[in-house]
């Protein structure tokens, strides 16, 4: 059996490099397409300013986007390394995806961002806008494969085990790629990187309103982000809402643990707004409840009901009943791979094997397990519900908070008044890690939420781990920490260091925010257009 | 005062487009979605500078009014 100790450092190893990930990856999901957006623009106006505001939020994306691939190598190597069993047990499924990400991301990302990068004097604009939409489509059909991996961990479809081989098979490529979990977590995850995107803009362009710098770039950076952010938050909460619905079906202990919903009630279920969990005693403490919403948030009806941790811990212990047969008919099956009777009575419970895994913990000689054994398995498949809780809460609450910001953007930029509400402006800048803050959170949520399993329902987490020894796992997660921890701090140095030079276009607007009255300067766009008429 | 009417105008607004789309969606075709949302997200930003050029336009060609009302 793996040390407990070797599977936590593990999963802290994994959960910290892939929090240090994405940290860099929804900027580059939502300022690729940003990019675009401004490019286009540019193409089809043929505005120099709009040329200067693509190559200047450019600059900020590759410096992300390097530091993002930095990162994000050692996450693919670490499936194997540490995750040696998960990926012997699923690789033929999850190999495919991942291997279609890494080639999205290291040929048709990188091999486009180079032309982005270097072709502005190379290509000629509409070609130059085709590799920066290209640019941003394989970016976030990059991340794409990854969920798509990723949702085969939460609801595995698309494959089935063979107790032959001891592996999981892929049985439809289509059925894995659309997924309820897939489809909806993409499109949550992408568009949360659009967000992201456009609250970095904004908030850069807020300090520069702020100082009176770049200006015209910054108003119309400020503009573009103001839209783009409001269309994305309303997406995202709306596919935030979806991913609540199909977790409802296909992980009801993960959205158990999000409402901190101990007991099963009858409809219409209150929502906890405010809860303290306590996973030993099974209660909330200090529990302020909404009537009626959580049967409508998570059912869309009056009359629909969730199944709280009572029943889905009754359902876990008669599971891990019917598992043990499973598993102990692959045990005969390992050593006579055509044994028909354990054949039989494996196929008669192989829907239940991974709760047969689960109790195994506990109980190594499955032929005497006893009755205690399957309820501590039956308890531990519930995910840690107060993480889960307030994660989700304070993920929903920075989505929220980004609502009303995006709807007060909207509103003075479209009437051309932003730079005049200096408050808004500081508001704006403080803004800027919220939407990182919120990323972080809902894999919080969606991970932790998945325990204890690797893959939901199949494969306990504990069995997952690779048999390394603690000192090593101690070694190379400090390792891991320092070195992100250098790559993080060398990204916020490059990025202050290239928004303090700014823009490198000359900017000779208004240099001062503030009412002029009966002044109304001419844009710096339309001077730098009659000199360069390149449109 | 008037800002704040407008916030929470749009702010109901965009609490029914997302109850609508949750109400619609529950399981609804999401990648299609994702195509066509962002293709409307990014002409939504572009057409939000086209939008501000204009209004800085109108505000060099007339100085005194447009400037008046901006403020």
């Amino acid at each position: 059996m793996i040390d407990a100790t070797v599977v936590e450092l593990s999963r802290t190893q994994f959960a910290a490099t892939a929090l240090y990930h994405y940290l860099f990856v929804p900027l580059t999901l939502g300022l690729s397409f940003l990019l675009a957006a401004m490019e286009t623009v540019y193409v089809t106006t043929g505005k120099p300013i709009y040329k200067a505001m693509a190559q200047f939020w450019g600059k900020l994306f590759m410096i992300n986007f390097a530091l993002g691939v930095a990162t994000g190598l050692t996450m693919e190597f670490q499936f194997g390394t540490n995750w040696s069993f998960y990926s012997s047990f699923v690789g033929d499924i999850f190999g495919a995806p991942l291997a279609i990400e890494g080639l999205m991301a290291f040929f048709m990302e990188s091999t486009f961002v180079g032309l982005m990068v270097f072709g502005w004097e190379r290509l000629s604009k509409g070609q130059h806008l085709a590799v920066t939409w290209l640019v941003a489509l394989g970016s976030n059909l990059s991340a794409l494969w990854i969920l798509v991996a990723n949702s085969f961990m939460q609801d595995p479809q698309g494959a089935h085990f063979n107790p032959v081989t001891l592996r999981m098979e892929l049985t439809s490529f289509t059925q894995l790629i659309f997924s309820p979990d897939a489809q909806s977590k993409f499109v949550h995850t992408s568009i949360a990187g659009y967000v992201t995107g456009a609250i970095f803009v904004a908030g850069i362009s807020a300090w520069y309103l702020l100082k009176g710098r770049h200006v015209e770039l910054a108003k119309r950076s400020f503009r573009m982000a103001a839209l783009y952010g409001v269309l994305a938050t309303v997406g995202v909460i709306t596919l935030g809402d979806a991913l609540g619905f199909v977790a409802a079906q296909a992980q009801p202990t993960k959205l158990a643990a999000m409402e901190g919903l101990w007991k099963s009630e009858p409809a219409p279920m209150p929502f906890n707004l405010i809860a303290f969990p306590d996973q030993s005693l099974q209660r909330n403490e200090g529990a302020v409840q909404v009537p009626y919403l959580l049967s409508l948030l998570v059912t869309h009806s009056l009359d629909g009901t969730v199944a709280g941790i009572d029943v889905l811990e009754q359902q876990a212990a008669r599971k891990v009943e019917n598992g043990i047969p499973a598993v102990l008919a692959l045990k005969t099956l390992s050593k006579d791979p055509h044994d028909a009777a354990a054949l039989a009575q494996f196929k008669a419970h192989e829907q239940d094997l991974g709760y047969g895994f689960l109790v195994q913990r506990y109980a190594p000689d499955l032929e005497r397990v006893t009755a205690q054994q399957v309820q501590q398995a039956a308890r531990d498949s519930i995910p840690p519900v107060a993480p889960v809780f307030w994660s989700f809460r304070l993920m929903v609450a920075c989505g929220l908070l980004m609502l009303a910001y995006f709807v007060m953007a909207v509103l003075y930029t479209l009437r051309n008044q932003v730079q005049h509400q200096r408050w808004f402006l500081r508001i704006a800048v403080w803004m800027i890690p919220v939407p990182f803050l919120a990323n972080e959170l809902g894999w919080l949520t969606a991970e932790l939420g998945r325990q204890p399993w690797t893959v939901f329902g199949v494969l306990p987490t504990w069995m997952s781990a690779s048999t390394h020894s603690v000192g090593y796992m101690v070694f190379s997660l400090g390792g891991f920490v320092l070195l992100y921890s250098c790559f993080i701090a060398v990204e916020m140095a490059l990025m202050v260091r290239a928004i303090r030079r700014g823009p490198d276009a000359p900017d000779r607007g208004d240099a001062r925010p503030g009412p002029r009255p009966g002044i109304a300067p001419r844009p710096v766009y339309a001077a730098a257009h009659d000199q360069h008429p390149e449109g | 005062m008037k800002t704040f009417l407008y916030f929470v105008l749009f702010m109901f607004l965009a609490a029914v487009v997302i109850l609508l789309a949750a109400m619609l969606g529950d399981l609804g075709a999401w990648y299609f979605a994702w195509l066509i949302g962002t293709a409307m997200i990014v002409l939504v930003a572009a057409a939000g500078a086209a939008l501000l050029d204009t209004q800085e336009d109108l505000a060099a060609t007339q100085p005194g009014p447009a400037a008046a009302r901006d403020a």
